[in-house]
Formats: structure tokens, C-alpha cells, sequence
């Protein structure tokens, strides 16, 4: 793999995060991040979404109609979230009940809007699909961050697993349950912002 | 007095900021003045009232279980209901475009404080998230989707207007350099969302 | 060809209309079995843990079979209206709880344990950001509750859907809906209250509207069954 290849799908991981760099997405990112299972399997779901659409819309690029670009992306995106949506249905389906809406939402979700227009419209299909898979990934890791941070801070479990001993209930921990509540998942992509600019100083306004 | 109750409730309990995280996007772009905020509020709030209606007639004779009975009653066991996400989309897209011509066609003062907003309103989440929202709910009657869809817009401006007084006010202090724009701004929403906790429960 | 002319556009669409029809189409038909088996075998799985019979995905079916062997649907004046095992499992709780009473089918599920007779009753209502539901299932004395299983769709993890776990389901068993001959349902209070003239369950702190839903829940879900549960009393009297 050539090395700007290795960029496309790297970069977009921390320096080009979608999420906490670009401020993409983050509208269906966070409902979901109460516990890390939901949390998981939406990133795995947008990253699909994500490489797909890229992909298709990549391979299409010299055919789109100008003027009807905009609507063509989105019946490309919606139908790939229904496909998505249905197998999540028919092969999770717990999961599937607790992420509900969320599923549609990923149609709105910015990350896919923004990275056809921003790259796949100019790109080769190879390239395309390695910058979704790139793009979901720093999603899902943000998602992931996020989900660890609020389940095991207000549920003391990770992935449905109790981590925290039973000891530590017994010596007076308690969870924290406002973790839990959804004003709580700004709050800790706030401090995750913080934490990524304080290291990377090149993104601080 | 239901259709009170979800009034109040879709501005300020299932506030579509602060509890289900919709429209963060522009949300977060828009929000630096107040002025401007005020406009893309009332346009998120427009397109909802107008769209929510719609869906629900789709929804409810078109493609929920059942819903093509009025059709012939053979149709009465399909369910269409997989194709909503796309349905919806197209809807929202297409009502977007002819408010957005209407609009311009024949109140040119609204469309020149509109304007610029309405193209990114048909990839606002919180637009289809009213009507997946409205779906799930399942309501009894369009008037009482219509009042979600109004509520639900009045939430969102109300969150955007009073994160952009915060934000116009915040240049005069003094923020940790890392925390500054973005950060602050998400935890600022994060404290407002608990203060809107406080509503939770209200009942008429 | 002109690929800003009309007709290209127009063609444009509609073949990728036609096309994504197809697929999605496509897609529904291959997964709809599936798709139906699994929301069966979810009530099945909760219907069998309101007897206490805890299912997993695979044997579901299996034990549903072995353990519900009748089923049917009554009116609001305790008349069995339908016999059908299937016709009983297809009712659809959400559009039966808007009905006015006289009109609704109430179904109930038989099942054995011990030798003796067990009555599972489907519950329906609101919590705080959806709808939360249930069954409850009785001994033969049709007043002693002898477990109930409840589900939602959105509550807030870790306060209101708290409901579904063992802490707050088990205290439910042996209360009583009856006091002094007259149908109470059962109270779900905040620790501390106390209820005089009903039996009371400890609500979730911090999820009081969810567990207010619970109360309004058995309270008018049960109710409905209240001829079902006298008619009890009038067979002992016969004998």
C-alpha cells in the first residue's frame, strides 16, 4: 500500500477525525452511547454505509446528472441504511430494537453527505473505499470512547459485563447514574475535545 | 388535552437537542449569533410543521402494515413499512426544494433571511428524525403530528437561540485555549440539557 | 450524450429508482421470515419468562410449546370469544388498549406448572419516552401473582429501564390483586410509602415516571380482566 494511500485511511482516525475535528455526525453519534454494545455495532453500521456509498457513488461519478447529485447521493445512502437496517433486523435483533430510529438517522448523518461530496465525487473507487473506512472508523472510535467512558462510569459494566467487584458496592461505590442520562454524552465529547486539542495544538481556535 | 400534553412535552421533555442529540450539526455551525439562529430555527420549525403531516398521511395510508387496505381489501397484509427511511428522505428533500421556490417566488423579504438555510435543512437530522419519531410514537390523528412537528421545531429553536446568547456572551471570558469553540460549546450544551431535565414529567 | 439534457437526467432517475426498488425489494422479501420469526420468538421468550422459564433464541419455540398449551381471547365480560391458539398470540396490544372496553379482545395464555394452572395476561401502557409492556402471570386463584416479565422501548438505562431487571420483577410475586373482595391491582410506591388497602412493590429510584407507568399499566390492563378474575369467586360458590 503506498503511503498516500495509507494516509486516506489514517488521517481521518485522529488528525481528521470527523467527529471532534470536523464536527460531523455527531447528531445520531451520541444517543446510542449509553452502553458500548449499541455504541459498536452503529459504528460498524455507518462505516458500511459509509465505505459503500463511497464506492458506489465513486464508480458512478462520471455519469451523476449535475443538477440532480444531491438526491441521487441520498437514494444511494438511504438504500444502503434500509439494507443495513434490515439485517441488523433479521440477524440482531435486540440490538436492533435498543439503536430503533438511530438506524434511519444515519441517512442524515453529515459524514456521509460530506465525505461523497468531499472526496468520493473527485476519487477512483479503491481510494474512495479506504477513505470511508477511514472516516467510519474515527466514528466509531469516538462512539466507542464515549460509550466506554458513560457505561462504565454509570453502569460499572462494558459490553453488559459487570467489571467493577462486588466489593467496591459493598464499600459504598455507587454508579454514577447521571452518566447515563443524555446530557452526559456532550459533556464527555466535550472533554474528549479537549483532551485531542490539547495534545494536537494545531486544532485549537 | 393530549395533544397539549404533546405539545409541551416535544419542546422541552423530548427536546430534540438536548434528549435525542437531532440537528447537532448545524446546530453547532449556525450557532454563533443569535440573529442568524433565529432564522435557521424558524426554518428547521417551518419544514417540520409542513413535512410532519405529510409523512403521516404516507405513513398511515401508504405504508404501515396494513395501511394500503383502503385500496382493496387484498393489499390489507402488506407492509411496506422498509421503505420509509427512503420514502421520508425524498419527501423531505422534495418539500424542501418547493418551500424553498415558494418561498422565494412570492415573500422575497422571508426568503432573503430563509434562504441560505433551507438547502442545509434537508440533511438536518432533526427533520427526519421528526418524522422516524412521529412513526414510532404512532399517533392517533394528524393534528396530533402536526403539534409534535411544531413542538418539536420550537425545542430546537429554543435550544439554538439560547446556545448562541451564551456563545455571543462567552467571548468575554476566559476559556481554556484546548476547550475553546467546539469544546466549551458541547459542554455548555451538556449543562443545559440537565437544566431541561427538569421539566421531565410535566403533565397537563 | 448530453449529460446535463432532460431526457439523460430523466432516464437517469428512473433507472435508479427501478434499480434500488429492486434491491430493496429484494432485500425485505429474503429477511421478512426472519424478521417475523424474531419478534415471535422475542414474545415467546417474554410470555415464557412471566412463568419464570428462561429461553434463549434457539430453544424458544420449543419450550413455548411445552409449556403454553391453550391460549384464548375474552370479551370484557369474561366470555371466551375466540379458542384459537394462533388468533391469541396474534393480538396486537397497542391497538386493543385504545378500544373502549366493551370492544377490546383480551387474550390469556394457560400454562402448567406443578399441576396446577397458571394464567398469563398481556399488559400494555406508556412510560416516559415510549411505550413499556408486560405480562403477569396469576395462580389458579386468578388474585396471586406469580411472576411478571416487563419490556420497553426507550427508557432511560440504568433509572426507568431498571424495570425489566430481576430486582424489580421479583417482589411482584405473591402479591395480590384482590383486598376485601374488591379488585386493587398493585401499587408501585417509592420507598418509604406505604398503601393501605393495596399490595405495593418498591418503585426505581429516579425512575419514577416509569414505574408510575408500570402502576397505570396493571391497573387498567388488569382491570379489564376483572370478570375473568371474579368468575373464580362464583364457581366456588356453585360448589
Amino acid at each position: 500500500m503506498s503511503a498516500s494511500r495509507k494516509q486516506i485511511l489514517v488521517d481521518p482516525i485522529s488528525k481528521n477525525n470527523p467527529v471532534v475535528v470536523l464536527m460531523l455526525g455527531i447528531c445520531s453519534a451520541l444517543a446510542v452511547t449509553a452502553q458500548v454494545k449499541p455504541a459498536l455495532v452503529m459504528g460498524i453500521s455507518v462505516t458500511v454505509v459509509l465505505a459503500f456509498s463511497n464506492v458506489i457513488i465513486s464508480l458512478l461519478r462520471n455519469t451523476i446528472p449535475n443538477r440532480i447529485r444531491i438526491i441521487v447521493q441520498l437514494v444511494v445512502i438511504a438504500a444502503l441504511v434500509i439494507i443495513v437496517e434490515q439485517i441488523l433486523k433479521a440477524f440482531a435483533y435486540d440490538v436492533w430494537g435498543q439503536l430503533s430510529v438511530f438506524i434511519g438517522l444515519i441517512i442524515t448523518n453529515c459524514i456521509l453527505m460530506g465525505r461523497l461530496e468531499a472526496f468520493a465525487l473527485g476519487n477512483t473507487p479503491f481510494d474512495s473505499f479506504l477513505d470511508g473506512i477511514g472516516n467510519g472508523l474515527g466514528y466509531t472510535a469516538i462512539l466507542l470512547i464515549v460509550a466506554i467512558a458513560r457505561e462504565f462510569l454509570g453502569s460499572g459494566s462494558l459490553m453488559g459485563y459487570t467489571v467493577i467487584p462486588e466489593s467496591f458496592y459493598e464499600a459504598g461505590y455507587m454508579n454514577n447514574g447521571l452518566m447515563i442520562l443524555p446530557p452526559m454524552a456532550l459533556i464527555v465529547v466535550g472533554c474528549i475535545i479537549w483532551v485531542h486539542r490539547s495534545i494536537d495544538k494545531d486544532l485549537q481556535e | 388535552m393530549e395533544t397539549v400534553n404533546i405539545f409541551i412535552r416535544s419542546i422541552f421533555v423530548d427536546n430534540m437537542v438536548f434528549a435525542y442529540f437531532l440537528g447537532m450539526c448545524s446546530y453547532l455551525a449556525v450557532s454563533k449569533t443569535v440573529k442568524t439562529s433565529i432564522g435557521l430555527g424558524i426554518a428547521v420549525t417551518f419544514v417540520l410543521v409542513i413535512t410532519l403531516p405529510i409523512n403521516y398521511l404516507l405513513d398511515t395510508y401508504v405504508l404501515g402494515p396494513g395501511a394500503l387496505s383502503w385500496l382493496s381489501p387484498e393489499l390489507a397484509s402488506m407492509d411496506l413499512s422498509f421503505l420509509s427511511f427512503i420514502l421520508f428522505i425524498a419527501i423531505i428533500a422534495s418539500i424542501v426544494q418547493i418551500v424553498e421556490m415558494v418561498v422565494e417566488k412570492f415573500t422575497p423579504a422571508l426568503y432573503s433571511q430563509l434562504g441560505i438555510f433551507l438547502p442545509l435543512i434537508a440533511v438536518n437530522c432533526a427533520i427526519l428524525g421528526g418524522s422516524l419519531f412521529m412513526q414510532q410514537k404512532s399517533f392517533d390523528n394528524i393534528g396530533q403530528a402536526t403539534t409534535y412537528g411544531l413542538g418539536s421545531g420550537i425545542g430546537w429553536l429554543l435550544a439554538i437561540v439560547g446556545i448562541a446568547a451564551i456563545r455571543e456572551h462567552m467571548s468575554y471570558s476566559k476559556v481554556p485555549k484546548p476547550l475553546r469553540g467546539l469544546g466549551i460549546t458541547f459542554i455548555i450544551t451538556g449543562l443545559m440539557g440537565i437544566a431541561f431535565m427538569g421539566f421531565m414529567g410535566i403533565k397537563f | 450524450m448530453n449529460k446535463n439534457s432532460n431526457t439523460y437526467t430523466f432516464i437517469y432517475a428512473s433507472v435508479m429508482v427501478i434499480l434500488v426498488a429492486a434491491a430493496l425489494a429484494l432485500t425485505n422479501g429474503l429477511l421478512k421470515e426472519k424478521h417475523n420469526k424474531n419478534i415471535e420468538i422475542d414474545k415467546m421468550t417474554q410470555i415464557l419468562r412471566s412463568i419464570k422459564v428462561e429461553a434463549t433464541k434457539d430453544n424458544a419455540e420449543n419450550l413455548y410449546k411445552a409449556n403454553i398449551k391453550t391460549a384464548y381471547i375474552l370479551n370484557s365480560n369474561g366470555q371466551v370469544v375466540d379458542e384459537s391458539q394462533e388468533a391469541t398470540f396474534g393480538v396486537d396490544m397497542s391497538k386493543e388498549i385504545i378500544r373502549p372496553l366493551e370492544e377490546r379482545q383480551l387474550p390469556v395464555y394457560e400454562a402448567q406448572s406443578e399441576g396446577k394452572t397458571l394464567y398469563i395476561l398481556p399488559v400494555y401502557g406508556a412510560g416516559l419516552w415510549g411505550p413499556v409492556w408486560g405480562y403477569v402471570s396469576l395462580q389458579a386463584d386468578r388474585n396471586t401473582i406469580y411472576a411478571v416479565s416487563f419490556s420497553h422501548a426507550g427508557e432511560t438505562p440504568g433509572l426507568g429501564a431498571e424495570i425489566t431487571t430481576e430486582a424489580f420483577q421479583e417482589p411482584f410475586s405473591g402479591k395480590v390483586l384482590f383486598k376485601q373482595g374488591d379488585f386493587r391491582s398493585i401499587a408501585v410506591l417509592k420507598a418509604g410509602q406505604k398503601s393501605d388497602n393495596q399490595d405495593a412493590v418498591d418503585a426505581i429510584s429516579g425512575g419514577t415516571i416509569t414505574s408510575k407507568g408500570v402502576e397505570d399499566m396493571l391497573l387498567s390492563c388488569l382491570g379489564a380482566y376483572k370478570a375473568f378474575f371474579e368468575q373464580v369467586e362464583a364457581e366456588k360458590k356453585e360448589e
